[in-house]
């Protein structure tokens, strides 16, 4: 074992800027892709209580099919397989843009939302169901029972394993570095292969991400105590 | 006394294990009876998995079986990518690595190479009649792969392009195809080799000025000059005695479809 430390190499200059850049992509693409989830997660999840049966159908062929693929063959996908899909027109523009990005925000959409989706089922089953008829005898749409009623009870008891899902989305965005966005494990990669000091720059990304997860973890907390449980529907 | 006795022996026995651990490479392979080496397995036709046979073929294979034959031990493919050939040629995973890589003096800091085993430069691969030279590249996106020589390269000699690399060439090539990326670079002898493993070869070229040149060496471990040496022997034997025209002819000669005219001499020490 004659391997030379070298922290100062990895963290300061230009290989430590490149971290600050992945962990600036990382940052994006997972906020951008819990605020989608949390979104599409919902959709789905009303869909699924509305008792219609071909909405219910297609929200749990929603959830089986994204939650049973492999996240890598979701990104590939959307990257690589949905090109014949897109017109020609469409496709010329698209891909001048940041296509990879977009990809990547798009898979872990869906796949985390397929995940957030079951959870907020759970959580609205644990709601008595006296509360959504009791709601709609009193005059409430479907949907607005949902809204004023069901949905804000389901939010808070889901809470603990909502954060997880995010924690996951936050970890699995380092798999769109297989399509070449620039995110953190991209950059660490990259730093390990042009200064072959990889154990410092994957210990770098390590406490990063778990820096990252702390404080997603401890804000969804602090919110949770602070401000949902005290709220009085 | 009985503690004493016990340390001595353990004393003794570390010093063995640290006597075997330095006999040196050659003396491993022979006592293990293979030779493990790092292969590309997706590049057409420095190494790659033959549709028919499934095994993994090609120029640097051959290469490592003439070596290992020399060394009258047996041969052990293990695929390799860019960016796991160093790493696993550190841990003594593989033995020796024939994986398209460049002999770069950076690399040097932390293996070692064998002399140059086949030389190549630096290109771009594009749709016919689109890009014409590094000029042209500004502003778009070329395609490259992680950890590979190519990526730096062009983006010291094109700052303005934005590099998107992936994992493997094939993949690169793909984004190519669907018009993600403009170009692909790398050196020419893989550009010709995903050029051809299209099913219409004529929709792509190969153009631009020369990058920057490429010498491909063998990967060894850092530190063993005994088995450097061998290698480095036994390729200019190789050379000498004509098998290796024989083998570059197989891959790259004119009734291939890779054809590369052979204008190079091999590095001989009288």
């Amino acid at each position: 074992m004659n391997y030379q430390f070298n922290w100062k190499l990895v963290l300061t200059g230009e290989y430590g800027q490149w971290l600050l850049d992945g962990l600036s992509v990382t940052l994006q693409i997972s906020a951008m892709s819990i605020v989608f989830s949390l979104l599409l997660g919902t959709i789905v999840t009303v869909l699924r209580l509305t008792r219609v049966k071909p909405l219910e159908w297609l929200s749990l062929a929603y959830t089986e099919f994204f939650r049973n693929t492999p996240l890598v063959v979701q990104i590939f996908f959307w990257y690589f397989g949905s090109d014949p899909f897109l017109p020609g027109f469409f496709k010329e523009w698209l891909y001048q843009q940041n296509i990879e990005f977009a990809a990547g925000v798009i898979a872990l959409t869906v796949y985390t939302s397929a995940f957030i989706a079951e959870e907020i089922r759970a959580g609205i089953l644990s709601i008595p169901k006296t509360q959504l008829e009791a709601s709609r005898a009193s005059g409430l749409s479907f949907l607005q029972a949902m809204g004023y009623v069901i949905l804000p009870q389901a939010f808070r008891i889901i809470v603990p394993p909502l954060i997880s899902q995010f924690l996951n989305l936050i970890k699995n965005s380092s798999m769109v570095m297989t399509i070449g966005v620039a995110e953190l494990t991209y950059m660490a990669r990259q730093i390990e292969a042009h200064t072959f000091h990889g154990f410092e720059a994957f210990t770098a990304s390590t406490v990063i991400y778990i820096c990252i997860s702390l404080v997603v973890s401890f804000a969804i907390t602090l919110y949770d105590k602070h401000f949902l449980r005290r709220v009085r529907y | 006394m009985r503690k004493l006795s016990l340390l001595l022996i353990v004393s003794l026995l570390l010093s063995l294990g640290a006597g075997v651990a330095q006999a040196g490479k050659i003396d491993d392979i022979k006592a293990r009876g293979t030779l493990v080496c790092g292969v590309k397995d997706s590049q057409v036709p420095f190494g790659y998995v033959d549709e028919q046979t499934k095994q993994i073929v090609g120029f640097e294979p051959d290469i490592c079986a003439y070596i290992a034959g020399k060394l009258g031990v047996k041969i052990e493919l293990k695929p390799v990518t860019s960016s796991t050939r160093i790493p696993l040629l550190q841990q003594g995973s593989v033995d020796l690595v024939a994986a398209t890589m460049t002999h770069k003096l950076e690399r040097d800091d932390v293996i070692d190479f064998s002399i140059t085993y086949f030389p190549a430069v630096q290109k771009l691969l594009v749709k016919k009649g689109t890009v014409k030279a590094l000029a042209d590249l500004a502003g778009k996106k070329v395609g490259s792969v992680k950890g590979s020589t190519s990526e730096k390269n062009v983006k010291t000699a094109q700052p303005a392009c934005e590099v998107v690399s992936f994992e493997t060439y094939p993949e690169a090539f793909l984004a190519l195809k669907q018009g993600k990326v403009v170009a692909v670079t790398t050196d020419a002898p893989i550009l010709v080799g995903l050029k051809y493993s299209d099913e219409n070869p004529d929709n792509w070229e190969i153009v631009g000025e020369d990058i920057a040149a490429e010498p491909y060496g063998l990967g060894l471990a850092e530190n063993d000059s005994d088995y450097r040496d061998f290698i480095n022997k036994t390729l200019m034997e190789m050379w000498n005695s004509g098998d290796y025209k024989k083998l570059y002819d197989k891959w790259f000669g004119p009734n291939t479809k890779f054809y590369i005219p052979l204008e190079w001499k091999m590095e001989i020490w009288p």
